[in-house]
């Protein structure tokens, strides 16, 4: 996990302070620890409604393990689509998370273009289902020439057995060839998940997303400075709206370990009755959590402060 | 990730391009476990030891292999269908699966789909839909399907968490949601009910029917029974129709009578059989096909002319005369009788009562005056005049309220005997009123960007039966927004009350793809008193 963490920080540093300007970069530099590294394609997001999401899994697959953006799966799971346990692509990113890929060059904007050869696309689909039902013929006939043999031998074998049946399997199997049927109503056809293309079809890339580039207001401003930091620092962050806070923090992969923190994003200026911190420490130790106040500082850009609020006796 | 081969297909960009399965891979679907895995126990630390990242790296891989399987169907089990952007609406080529029960609408004889009920099909991979002969992808489905014109991301995602979970799910039809004057009527139920009963008998009339009918008249049945219906419904509402007539003379045609038929007979036949008695004094002169019972053929009895028995102790008539036959029912007849006997087995000894009564009744005569030995009383010879004695009574008495009390600037906030109970009472001098959410609702006027009811949700018990064509009353009503808008304000609550009905309103928020519901009840303070 060497080289790729030093990657992101780097790019950090190349693309900090740009805001609002093309940052999908597609050549970045090798690494310095010698060795060619394969040239690692982008993440691609598609914004519905302004909500970044994520379709192809090898995207979801990168962005987790390897530069751990956790991401919200919110579409059905293709085993069992009517059951809300587990969830499958479309994975929904937080904006921060999409600012930080996209600023981090790993990521690029992307949105379909309408094909350029649309008969073409049709013919290749069509050649492509043909092909298709070909082929799981082939393997149709093949297993069921297996299935025969293997009744046959088991007749044989079974002594018991009348010549007249082994002979009657042994005609059919003689005459599978000739008499086989595969109509196309028993071939398997595939439902897409990500957009399939039959023949090839240029995506546009978005250079400016306004929304997503310049955040809008103090608020989210805060809330990505927060997030970046802890991210940098090898936390995974979840949005923690039903606990109360801005994100959940925890120490290693959300799937086999349980959040440390809730992190609460306070701007430094901000007044803020006590009342509001009680009410927080409260929900904290009711969850087995510990409070995190998150304040980016004001004169240094990198650095935030944290502040975590314990629940405890007089001393 | 055994299933799903990417090829990785590199192009110029160097990006991923498709993720289709080959013929082999297809073919070996049918052999895929359907089962999900459970998920083990969290660990709390992390400690970057040889067996977490082992346990890490297994159950990250699990994960890729769910989440990378794609959705392979038999093509046969497939339902077409057809993207039509201009209608915003999807069209089924092949007929409908088990899903048409409550999903789905008929126009003119085809089947069409909402569009997020086709995506949200897709997903479950029951139907396939294709848009100028190319198959849509998921997420193309995503792209297309939802938008302004139809519904957004956050409300189809709020949609097929529910239809997930099992509840019927249906989008928010304003006009069809009956007002207060309508289910204060109950009127909702009873047509429905009413008219599915009607409809029901009638099928079982024209099957007993159909042995005496000849060939020539099964058109005309139809139409009978056609007729039968609109003439009830006129019927119910009391307007006369000139169908009624006709389906006088259609039920003498025929043969077989049943028993709806025999009073649906009575009152267009009994005009022209035998006189009422209760029409003997008509103004206008009856006219055929006219329902007996609506205000205008009201006869007018003249109660002052008619003599009615003194049948009590004081009376010594024991001989009753035969009435008059214009006061009897059609089929009753009346013979003079004495009452001497029936007289006889009164009981007309004196009472006898016990210790308790007797003292009860002594207490009674002490502090209580019967009405009836009122001098003044006895002078009134009927209720109008009794009336004003009370009145002036009244006014004579409220002359004598203490003077200290009620001359002042403050007095009694109540008069005695205004009120009769601690309840009342309580709400006479109550300051504050008791508020109610649809308090004050009816107008308040939609901004642009204010809150919606999107979906109405049944629940999934009711599938079985569940009628598309009359769902019935939903068990809730659902408004989407996200978790980063403001708490809807009070005259959001009280617009979406008022316009839901009597349906309460669930918000259903969306917080990076975890949805929460949320509702607003009305709370009524406890009272403290027993009303």
């Amino acid at each position: 996990m060497q080289q790729p963490s030093e990657e992101p920080e780097r790019n950090a540093e190349c693309s900090e302070g740009t805001s609002g300007e093309p940052t999908a970069v597609r050549q970045h530099e090798s690494p310095p620890g010698g060795g060619v590294e394969p040239k690692e394609p982008l993440i691609q997001l598609y914004l519905a409604d302004s909500i970044p999401l994520l379709w192809r899994s090898a995207h979801v697959k990168v962005a987790r393990e390897r530069l751990g953006v956790v991401g919200a799966a919110v579409g059905s799971l293709a085993r069992q689509p009517r059951q809300n346990c587990r969830l499958s692509r479309p994975v929904q990113l937080l904006r921060e998370e999409a600012r930080f890929l996209l600023e981090n060059g790993r990521a690029e904007l992307v949105k379909a273009l309408k094909p350029q050869n649309y008969e073409q696309e049709v013919q290749s689909y069509a050649h492509y289902l043909e092909r298709n039902h070909e082929e799981q013929q082939k393997f149709a006939l093949e297993e069921k020439k297996q299935v025969l043999k293997r009744v046959m031998e088991d007749k044989c074998k079974d002594g018991a057995a009348a010549p007249s049946s082994i002979q009657s399997v042994k005609d059919s199997l003689d005459s599978l060839e000739s008499s086989f049927t595969f109509p196309c109503s028993a071939m398997m056809v595939q439902l897409c998940t990500a957009r399939a293309r039959f023949s090839y079809t240029p995506e546009e890339r978005l250079w400016l997303s306004a929304e997503l580039a310049n955040p809008v207001d103090e608020r989210q401003k805060v809330r990505y400075r927060v997030f970046s930091d802890l991210r940098e620092k090898g936390y995974y962050l979840t949005s923690a709206g039903k606990f109360g806070g801005d994100y959940l923090v925890y120490p290693g992969d959300p799937l086999r370990f349980h959040a440390h923190f809730i992190a609460v994003c306070v701007p430094l200026d901000k007044e803020t009755p006590l009342s509001d911190y009680l009410s927080l420490s409260r929900l904290g130790s009711n969850v087995k959590k510990t409070i995190l106040l998150c304040s980016p500082s004001q004169t240094d850009a990198k650095f935030v402060h944290y502040t975590s609020i314990q629940w405890s006796g007089m001393v | 990730m055994a299933e799903a081969e990417e090829r990785s297909a590199v192009d110029s960009g160097g990006a991923w391009t498709d993720e289709l399965l080959s013929p082999s891979e297809l073919f070996s679907v049918r052999t895929r476990d359907h089962k999900i895995p459970t998920r083990g126990q969290k660990e709390f630390l992390y400690d970057g030891s040889e067996e977490q990242v082992e346990r890490l790296q297994c159950s990250l891989g699990e994960h890729w292999k769910l989440l990378s399987e794609e959705r392979v169907e038999r093509q046969g089990s497939l339902v077409k269908a057809e993207w039509k952007p201009e209608d915003v609406t999807v069209a089924l080529k092949t007929p409908a699966g088990k899903f048409w029960q409550t999903m789905g609408y008929a126009d003119e004889g085809k089947q069409f789909l909402l569009p997020e009920e086709a995506l949200f099909l897709m997903e479950c991979g029951s139907v396939e839909v294709f848009y100028r002969d190319l198959p849509l992808s998921i997420q193309e489905g995503y792209e297309l399907l939802l938008g302004d014109k139809t519904i957004s991301l956050l409300e189809y995602l709020v949609f097929s968490h529910l239809k997930r979970l099992g509840y019927i799910v249906n989008r928010f039809d304003s006009s069809a949601v009956p007002s207060v004057y309508e289910r204060r009527l109950n009127l909702v139920h009873k047509r429905e009910k009413q008219s599915k009963q009607q409809r029901k008998r009638k099928r079982s009339v024209s099957a007993s029917r159909s042995n005496d009918i000849s060939e020539g008249q099964p058109d005309s049945q139809d139409v009978q029974n056609r007729r039968e219906k609109a003439g009830d419904d006129a019927f119910m509402e009391g307007t006369s129709s000139d169908s009624q007539k006709a389906v006088g003379m259609n039920y003498f045609s025929s043969s077989a009578v049943s028993s709806e038929e025999e009073c649906h007979e009575l009152p267009s036949n009994s005009e022209q059989k035998r006189p009422d008695w209760w029409e003997k004094k008509l103004e206008e002169a009856p006219s055929p096909g006219r329902p007996v019972y609506s205000k205008q053929s009201a006869g007018k009895c003249d109660l002052n002319k008619v003599l009615f028995p003194n049948l009590g102790r004081d009376c010594l008539h024991t001989n009753l005369e035969v009435p008059d036959a214009c006061l009897l029912p059609s089929n009753v007849t009346a013979t003079a009788c004495d009452i001497s006997s029936w007289r006889e087995k009164l009981n007309m000894r004196q009472m006898r009562l016990t210790r308790r009564e007797r003292e009860e009744l002594e207490k009674k005569k002490k502090y209580k005056r019967g009405v009836n030995e009122d001098k003044e009383v006895r002078a009134c010879k009927n209720w109008q005049e009794y009336k004003q004695l009370l009145e002036r009574r009244s006014q004579s008495s409220s002359k004598q309220r203490p003077a200290h009390l009620w001359n002042d600037v403050i007095c009694p906030l109540v008069t005695p005997g205004q009120v009769s109970s601690t309840g009342d009472l309580l709400q006479q001098i109550s300051v504050m009123q008791a508020s109610h959410l649809v308090d004050d609702a009816v107008g308040l006027v939609e901004d642009a960007c204010d809150k919606r009811i999107t979906f109405d949700v049944y629940q999934a018990d009711t599938a079985f039966d569940f009628k598309k064509s009359d769902p019935g009353k939903p068990y809730s009503r659902i408004s989407v927004c996200s978790f980063e808008d403001p708490v809807p304000s009070l005259h959001t609550l009280k617009r979406l009350a008022q316009q839901s009905g009597d349906v309460p309103v669930t918000f259903a928020v969306v917080d990076n793809g975890d949805i929460s519901f949320y509702s607003f009840k009305d709370f009524w303070l406890p009272t403290d008193v027993w009303q």
